[in-house]
């Protein structure tokens, strides 16, 4: 791990704050999630402070702080959805697989993300489970769309 | 020539604020001029000193011919501006953006309408206090938030409650943290980043979950807080809530004061209630310039003054018990006790944090009615001549000051750890770093510094004096000097692999420092103590005058040296030290010798005088068998033969066992005096608050005995005297003077070996962390917390080498002894390097005397069984 991650900060000028947010995406898109290693090895090499770089990371919802599970939900909680009882959903997923948003589930079956609108409010509330699409999901559905994935 | 600072012509320009009009400097913002005018505009998120930022917009003004408004804070006035700070629709929309903050904040204590009346009806007919009515915020009275309802008459909240229901952090070191009080305005994020450069605080998470916060949201020491305040001193609400003082209520009087607890001087505001002070830090509503101190100088002062454990009375051993008797019965005591003592027998042991005007009357009381020359001051470094040799050098090349520190354009650093030292001297170097001026470190290990290099080289332990002649050398082959004889030696005989060995470097790594600093028009030259507190420190000091010259002169690159302590410098400089009168005038020599029997109306001693650590080492029959120790220090188990001993504390310590008598001493906050500073000016401190009980500055007790024993010449009303009497003999003003020949100093070596039984070298930090002599961790409980001493930190390479593992106990050996510590794994250390921060009692496994003779001592680390 150590290795990939120093070949891709080689590639960026030390001492660069600028740099923080196209390394933080290639770190991401390298191991999937954004490690507290990781971290640190970037705060070294840019010298930016840790406490800076996550407050970065948490900001922006691409990054994540988990390894990815094998399957990734995503529960929409955009306007249509959200008024469609897209939390309502979430409070139930939550309580089924036992994580919250930015989690991932201990045997890394799932992990959970919420996003805002996924272009087809028309389907609201909609879920999804890596590239389908739950339409007008509710609660009592959860346990059936969850068992088509392993 | 870089000195020259050139002014630029700032263009005036006319504009209006609320109808006024003036003349302001072209540049400055619309909030600056208002406020140069004294015309109030709210504000909260806005930092005097600090980048422009303009997140709260409470600040907004109406800009005549400009669209909508614009923030006072960020906005630069141009000529003709006509700016209205103050209209019904401005008022509405900042009522309306605090409406919106407040909806976050718990907000009874701004809105109530019976506000006023609360305290009135709050009594309880209870036989305690309790806390009746609405406000549960520790800086109720001096809250911004409060300044803003006022301002902006804010009557009430109509957006729901979005209380946070945050877990209040209690046991964060020194404050609390209750973020349900924060108002995010960033002024906290920003001083801890932008000022101190510390990286500790960063906004973390978005949208309405928003928080300041670390990285993962561990603890702030976990994050590298380095606890000085300066967010506690910013935050305009209680979030960021010091433990002392809390609840006490708003300060009745704040006074200007000097800190002393190490040379850099800071200037500190300290607020009081009573004769209690309240904390270090802003006058109350002045928090958004607050004067920049260090964890010692705004957490110390209240904690070690208002201690539980402080004494207020003598102290008499009878029977090994401690009676309280008064004070002219010790005053009599001791003065007849000490007619015994008189000559080479008497010891005198002052502190560096001590004033000017106290080591004075030590070394007089000391070498005129005692007959002895043995007075030195608490830790003094093992070169002798090393403060005299710094003195003859600042005479010629004054210390550059600590605002100059980033005029070179390279700042070379070594043997400095000036952020736990002279933070405030950290504090100009990271700036200059993050300025862009070049900062090389070289050092023993990679420590917080080196984050804030350009080039940071490691050298051994011990091996600094190498380090610097191989410096040397490369300097003169960049520059095809020839070099001196006793380095050109050094080059030739030993083979090179060897020395690398040996000095923990490489050769191309001195190459490239030498030719980063040839390359340099001008640097500052910032020497810690790594170099100071070692025997060969004056060879090395000789080494980097001599680099200095090389390097394009003494008087274009200057040497700043980091003494410790706040008043190492003036101490020696009024005559506490064995060899020295005041003006480092020679004991031995006969014209000094005459002038000063002369001016103290006396015969004065002609015997050779001790150093503190020599004292310690020779307490014996036909040794020092009296000795008076002013404040604290290390209970050396020598003590025990003493016949007779005095101290002069604020506490009982472990040292005092070995006493007779102990009298209560006056803080600094207590008494009035003067330090030298690092910048080599004079400054004063003067009492916040009465002293408690009968505790009496140093002068004033040497007065008294003095006049016990029948001596004249001490008849001193007040400190001031004392100052006038110093003035009269020594140049405080510090008129230049030649230094020494043109030609290079020459140097000799003596040599620090590292041995096969003892492989590891121990670097060993100087404890700045006293009071007088006094440990803070031992009083402070959260500064214990946050100093981790008597750990020992190791490298991971080392700790390979052992079964224990991080956090587990390992046995360390040296020659003077063997002990269980702690062990820590800790990054930046290269090879067998092992660190740690002793405490007193710690000590005796480092020297036979007082303290470690340089910062490192070969040691051995094995398993305990
Ligand atoms: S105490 Fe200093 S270093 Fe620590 S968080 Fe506050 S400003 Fe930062
Ligand atoms: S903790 Fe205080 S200074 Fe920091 S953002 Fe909150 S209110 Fe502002
Ligand atoms: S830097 Fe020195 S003088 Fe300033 S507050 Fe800290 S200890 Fe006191
Ligand atoms: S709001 Fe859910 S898909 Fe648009
Ligand atoms: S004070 Fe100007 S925007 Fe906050």
């Amino acid at each position: 791990m150590a290795d990939s991650l120093n070949n891709l900060l080689s590639k960026y000028p030390q001492n660069d704050e600028g740099s923080l947010i196209p390394v933080l995406q290639q770190t991401q898109g390298l191991y999937g999630y954004i490690s507290k290693e990781a971290i640190e090895k970037i705060s070294s090499y840019l010298r930016v402070s840790r406490s800076t770089i996550f407050g970065v990371t948490s900001f922006y919802s691409q990054f994540r702080f988990n390894p990815p599970g094998r399957n990734s939900i995503k529960i929409c909680l955009g306007t249509a959805c959200h008024v469609q009882g897209g939390d309502f959903l979430l409070n139930a997923l939550q309580l089924e697989i036992g994580i919250e948003p930015g989690q991932t589930t201990e045997d890394k079956r799932f992990d959970l993300t919420r996003v805002a609108c996924l272009g087809c409010c028309a389907l609201a509330p909609v879920m999804m489970v890596n590239n389908d699409i739950h339409s007008r999901m509710s609660v009592i559905k959860i346990r059936e769309v969850l068992k088509k994935y392993e | 020539m870089t000195e020259v600072i050139e002014k630029k012509k700032i263009k005036k320009i006319s504009i209006t604020i609320d109808g006024k009009s003036m003349m302001v400097s072209e540049g400055i913002t619309i909030l600056e001029a208002a406020r140069k005018a004294g015309i109030y505009i709210p504000t909260l998120c806005y930092l005097d000193n600090l980048p422009h930022y303009g997140g709260c917009r409470l600040c907004m003004v109406e800009i005549k011919n400009s669209k909508g408004y614009q923030t006072a804070c960020t906005t630069p006035v141009c000529q003709g501006m006509e700016i209205i700070t103050k209209t019904a629709d401005l008022q509405i929309l900042r009522r309306d953006i605090l409406e919106l903050i407040l909806s976050e904040h718990t907000f009874t204590c701004l809105i109530c309408k019976d506000k006023n009346d609360c305290s009135e009806y709050m009594h309880s007919t209870r036989k305690v206090g309790v806390t009746t009515g609405c406000n549960f915020c520790t800086r109720n009275g001096d809250c911004e938030l409060q300044d803003l309802v006022e301002y902006l008459e804010l009557k009430d909240v109509r957006f729901p409650i979005a209380y946070r229901g945050l877990e209040p952090v209690k046991d964060n070191p020194f404050y609390e943290l209750d973020y349900n009080l924060c108002v995010l305005c960033g002024r906290c994020v920003r001083i801890c980043n932008e000022e101190r450069n510390s990286g500790v605080l960063a906004f973390v998470q978005r949208g309405n979950a928003t928080l300041v916060g670390t990285a993962f949201l561990e603890s702030q020491k976990d994050a590298g807080c380095e606890y000085c305040g300066a967010c506690v001193d910013v935050c305009p609400t209680g979030s960021i809530a010091e433990k002392m003082g809390s609840w006490v209520g708003c300060p009745d009087n704040s006074t200007i004061t000097t800190c002393v607890l190490c040379p850099v001087g800071c200037k500190m505001n300290v607020n009081s209630k009573g004769n209690r002070i309240i904390n270090v830090g802003p006058e109350p509503g002045k928090r958004t310039a607050p004067l920049q101190l260090c964890v010692r100088g705004k957490f110390v002062p209240g904690d070690i003054v208002h201690h539980p454990d402080r004494i207020n009375k003598p102290l008499l051993k009878k029977e090994n018990r401690w009676v309280e008797i008064a004070w002219d019965d010790a005053i009599r005591y001791i003065a007849r006790n000490l007619e015994k003592y008189k000559g080479s027998q008497f010891g005198m042991i002052g502190s560096a944090q001590d004033s000017i005007e106290n080591n004075y009357i030590l070394q007089k009381f000391t070498r005129k009615v005692m007959k002895s020359n043995n007075v030195d001051l608490l830790f003094s470094y093992p070169g002798k001549n090393l403060l005299k040799k710094i003195h003859e050098y600042y005479n010629a090349f004054p210390p550059i000051g600590l605002n100059k520190i980033e005029s070179a354009d390279t700042i070379f650093v070594i043997g400095s750890q000036a952020y736990s030292s002279h933070p405030i001297v950290e504090n100009r170097i990271r700036k200059a770093y993050k300025n862009g001026k070049q900062v090389v470190v070289a050092h023993t290990h990679n420590n917080r510094t080196a984050d804030f290099s350009n080039l940071f080289v490691n050298f051994n332990p011990g091996k600094e004096y190498s380090f610097l002649s191989m410096l040397m050398a490369y300097i003169s082959v960049v520059l095809k000097k020839r070099l001196p004889d006793s380095v050109r030696e050094l080059l030739e005989n030993s083979n090179q692999r060897k020395l690398e060995r040996i000095g923990g470097f490489r050769m191309e790594e001195i190459e490239q420092f030498a030719r980063t600093l040839v390359k340099s028009r001008k640097i500052n030259i910032i020497v810690g103590e790594w170099i100071l507190r070692s025997p060969e420190s004056e060879n090395s000091f000789n080494l980097l005058i001599n680099i200095s010259r090389l390097l394009g002169g003494l008087e274009n690159n200057r040497v700043l040296f980091l003494l410790d302590e706040g008043n190492r410098y003036g101490g020696t400089l009024v005559g506490i030290h064995p060899d020295y009168f005041a003006g480092f005038a020679r004991v031995h020599n006969r014209v000094d010798h005459n002038k000063w029997a002369g001016l103290w109306n006396t015969k004065l001693p002609h015997q050779k005088g001790l150093s503190a650590n020599e004292m310690i080492k020779n307490i014996s029959n036909d040794g020092i068998r009296a000795l008076f120790v002013m404040g604290d220090m290390p209970p050396h188990k020598n003590l025990a033969d003493l016949e007779f001993m005095v101290q002069q504390n604020m506490f009982l310590s472990q040292t005092s066992d070995y006493a007779n008598i102990v009298l209560p001493l006056c803080s600094f906050t207590e008494t009035e005096g003067h330090i030298i500073d690092v910048e080599r000016s004079l400054k004063k401190f003067t009492p916040v608050i009465k002293p408690p009980g009968l505790a009496r500055p140093a002068w004033a007790t040497m007065q008294e005995i003095a006049e016990g024993m029948r001596q004249d010449g001490f008849g001193y009303k007040r400190a001031n005297m004392i100052l006038s009497e110093i003035k009269s003999v020594i140049d405080l003003s510090f008129s230049t003077a030649e230094f020494e020949s043109k030609r290079l100093m020459s140097v000799n070596r003596t040599e620090h070996r590292k041995s096969n039984k003892f492989p590891v070298q121990v670097i060993i930090e100087p404890n700045h962390f006293h009071y007088m002599g006094n440990l803070l961790s031992a009083l402070i409980p959260d500064m214990k917390a946050i100093r981790e001493e008597s750990v020992l930190f190791v490298s991971e390479k080392l700790l390979r080498d052992l079964t224990a593992r991080d956090g587990e106990k390992v046995r360390l050996i040296t020659t003077f002894g063997k002990k269980v510590f702690k062990v820590k794994i800790m990054s930046g250390l290269n090879g067998k390097a092992a660190y740690i921060k002793p405490t007193w009692d710690d000590l005796p496994l480092f020297s036979d005397g007082l303290s470690p003779e340089r910062c490192v001592v070969n040691a051995k680390i094995e398993d305990v069984d």
